[in-house]
């Protein structure tokens, strides 16, 4: 039985779908707000290097570096960074001593793009009246701040998504998976051709219910419709046996009244055998639905297959010996099997009356009942012209008969017979290659469910 | 004149039953319900039965068991369109003696109730079973035809053994698969035939009257008569 696999639901298909678009979604909105937090933030680092050096401007040179001094003292975070420098760049003031490179002195804020600032700093750079150079920057503590929040929000939200979406999705997957497997389970006799079995369904109404419930439906309908088919044929089989009987009884009459001299006794004769024939077809027609039709097991009981095989051999010789053949029958004491033994023995014997019939004179029959692990294995190989791989399926049908045999008389219903009667048993019927010849086996043990 | 009794509502089956049997020089009495059939069958009139298997009111399972209960032991051959092994089963168990399925040919009905009504004529304590100048010893199990000894196979010797206890009656191929063999199917006529002919080889070797004769499109009889 193939096996299905949790992660090949559709529900847990689903569910991971949905939490990656989860996700997606998660760090959409975080880096938005990244993104707009971030623009805010420069904004208004802007506005305070900018503010900052504009009151700086109003105030004296020379009283500048106290008034730096005084700033730093106010800044508990050290986010402030103030410059006082020459018109050549160099340093007269403040706690930065090199005017850096890239912030032109236009009174318009930058980015600080210095080894020593974080990433994100802001800096402006005013020309004072007296010529200096005055530089007011502000550390991107804030924004870096933000930033490592929202990472490790988006980290960690993220990640729970996901992991909790595969963890639901699994959860949520058991559910179906395992009415799915209840389904496989229940197939599978429908499969091994118990027609009369169906998909188990809930009163939840859900799609699973819904697609059993069609399965179901189908196979109403493909039962009834079997069932139709096959009782025409049985009912055809039956209705003509009715007055082929009476119509042979006729000619018996006939036959009877005219006496052995008649001028048309010979006449009647022919068509008594041939009525005879149509007959022995449609008892056996009726014999193969009989023998599908009956309930499993019911009338089985131990059988010892070592003497019916040999009853079987017996029953054969004369009938070998007129057709100039041998038959051999190798018998193991092999277990006892629980079967019925009636229809294994008329299956047996149609399977040595097909030997005896295909082999030509001065052939073998063998019989072989060998004692497996799992039970007795009956094999009946002759030394006849043997069917064609290509047939070996065929010649198990209703009426099919393989080349060979269509010079021989017979209707082609003897290995059908066998068939039926090994479905019953669930036993395995094999048609092999004797090489020359056919090798008919029967494994005498239920066959495995598995296909 | 041997009187039977049939048993059976389907009016055709009904009618060659009563065909064949008064052909056969029986003379025969019809009764299509199940009550009036239970009521003439414990009436002792008859030698022997037909009954079908479903009749109206009571049914043949029935007639049959109340019959052996009230201790009529006649031949009863039950008819049926019950071809199942365990019908046949059920309806032997509760008495019957013989079991056929419909559709029948009605010379295998009276070959098997004649079968029927001579077993029940026939004592059955006999140790030795003659036919003419053929001798069946059944308890050291030796055949004779005219003093000399035919040497006999199990099966072989069965066969015989049938054939005489029933000599002069029609066996049908059926009914002999059913005795020597046990089995209830169609064995194919040629089968059945070989067996014989293998028996013929040595109870009529040439020079001798032949007494297995072969009746056409029906079997085989032992002849009592030449």
């Amino acid at each position: 039985m193939q096996q299905l696999e949790i992660w090949r639901t559709t529900t847990f298909r689903l569910t991971l779908a949905y939490g990656m678009a989860f996700a997606i979604g998660v760090v959409a909105v975080l880096g938005l707000t990244y993104a707009s937090a971030g623009v805010f933030i420069t904004d208004q680092m802007n506005e305070i290097v900018v503010g900052q050096a504009r009151g700086l401007h109003d105030v004296p040179p020379t009283a500048l570096a106290a008034t730096f001094r005084e700033l730093e003292a106010q800044d508990i975070r050290h986010v402030y960074y103030f410059g006082l420098f020459r018109p050549d760049g160099g340093w007269i003031a403040g706690n930065v001593h090199h005017l850096p490179q890239g912030t032109p002195a236009d009174g318009h804020p930058r980015e600080l793009r210095q080894p020593g600032y974080q990433p994100g700093a802001r800096a402006v750079v005013e020309r004072l009246s007296s010529g200096e150079l005055l530089f007011v920057g502000f550390d991107a503590k804030v924004l870096s701040g933000v930033r490592t929040i929202i990472l490790s929000a988006l980290l960690w939200s993220g990640g729970l998504t996901l992991v909790l979406g595969l963890a639901v999705g699994a959860v949520l997957s058991l559910a179906p998976l395992r009415r799915i497997q209840a389904m496989q389970r229940a197939s599978q006799p429908i499969l091994d051709g118990e027609l009369s079995a169906r998909l188990p369904t809930s009163n939840r109404r859900d799609e699973i219910d819904l697609l059993a419930g069609i399965a179901n439906g189908m196979m109403d309908e493909v039962e009834r419709l079997l069932w139709a088919v096959k009782s025409v044929g049985d009912n055809v089989a039956h209705d003509l046996r009715t007055p082929l009987t009476r119509l042979r009884a006729l000619l018996y009459r006939v036959r009877q009244e005219t006496g052995p001299s008649a001028a048309h006794a010979e006449m009647i004769d022919q068509a008594l055998s041939e009525t005879d024939t149509l007959l022995t077809r449609f008892r056996a027609l009726q014999r193969i639905s009989e023998i599908d039709r009956r309930e499993r097991r019911a009338g089985f009981a131990p059988v010892r297959l070592q003497a019916l095989v040999e009853q079987i051999g017996e029953l054969y010789q004369p009938l070998a010996e007129q057709h100039g053949l041998r038959i051999v029958a190798e018998t193991e004491a092999a277990c006892e099997i629980l079967a019925d033994r009636d229809l294994l023995f008329e299956a047996f014997s149609n399977l040595v009356g097909n030997a005896v019939k295909f082999t030509p004179a001065g052939g073998l029959v063998s019989l072989k009942l060998t004692k497996r692990a799992q039970g007795p294995r009956l094999e009946v190989t002759d030394t006849g012209p043997g069917v064609p791989e290509g047939e070996r399926e065929a010649v198990l049908e209703r009426f099919y008969r393989g080349r060979a045999a269509s010079q021989a008389p017979g209707c082609g219903l003897g290995l059908s017979i066998v068939a039926a009667v090994a479905r019953l048993h669930s036993f395995h019927l094999e048609l092999g290659d004797a090489g020359p010849g056919l090798r008919v086996t029967l494994d005498c043990w239920p066959a495995a469910m598995s296909r | 004149m041997t009187r039977i009794l049939a048993i059976e509502d389907d009016e055709i089956t009904a009618r060659e039953i009563v065909a064949e049997f008064s052909r056969r020089g029986f003379e025969v009495e019809h009764v299509a319900d199940g009550r009036e059939g239970l009521v003439r069958a414990v009436s002792g009139e008859f030698e022997a039965v037909t009954l079908d298997r479903m009749l109206p009111n009571v049914d043949g399972l029935t007639i049959v068991s109340v019959m052996r209960k009230a201790g009529i032991d006649i031949p009863v051959l039950m008819i049926s369109a019950l071809t199942d092994v365990d019908e046949r089963i059920r309806g032997l168990r509760a008495g019957g003696d013989d079991y056929m399925t419909k559709p029948f040919a009605s010379e295998e009905m009276s070959a098997r109730l004649e079968v029927l009504l001579r077993r029940a004529r026939v004592q059955p304590r006999e140790t030795m079973l003659r036919v003419q100048d053929l001798e069946l010893d059944l308890v050291t199990r030796e055949a004779r035809r005219g003093g000399r000894e035919i040497a006999l196979l199990p099966t072989e010797y069965k066969l015989l053994e049938y054939l005489m206890r029933n000599a002069g009656e029609v066996l049908t191929r059926t009914m002999i698969f059913e005795a020597i063999w046990g089995y209830h199917f169609d064995p194919g006529t040629n089968l059945i035939d070989v067996h014989l002919s293998g028996l013929r080889r040595k109870v009529d070797p040439p020079g001798v009257t032949p007494l297995i004769r072969t009746i056409r499109g029906s079997g085989y009889a032992l002849s009592a008569t030449a």
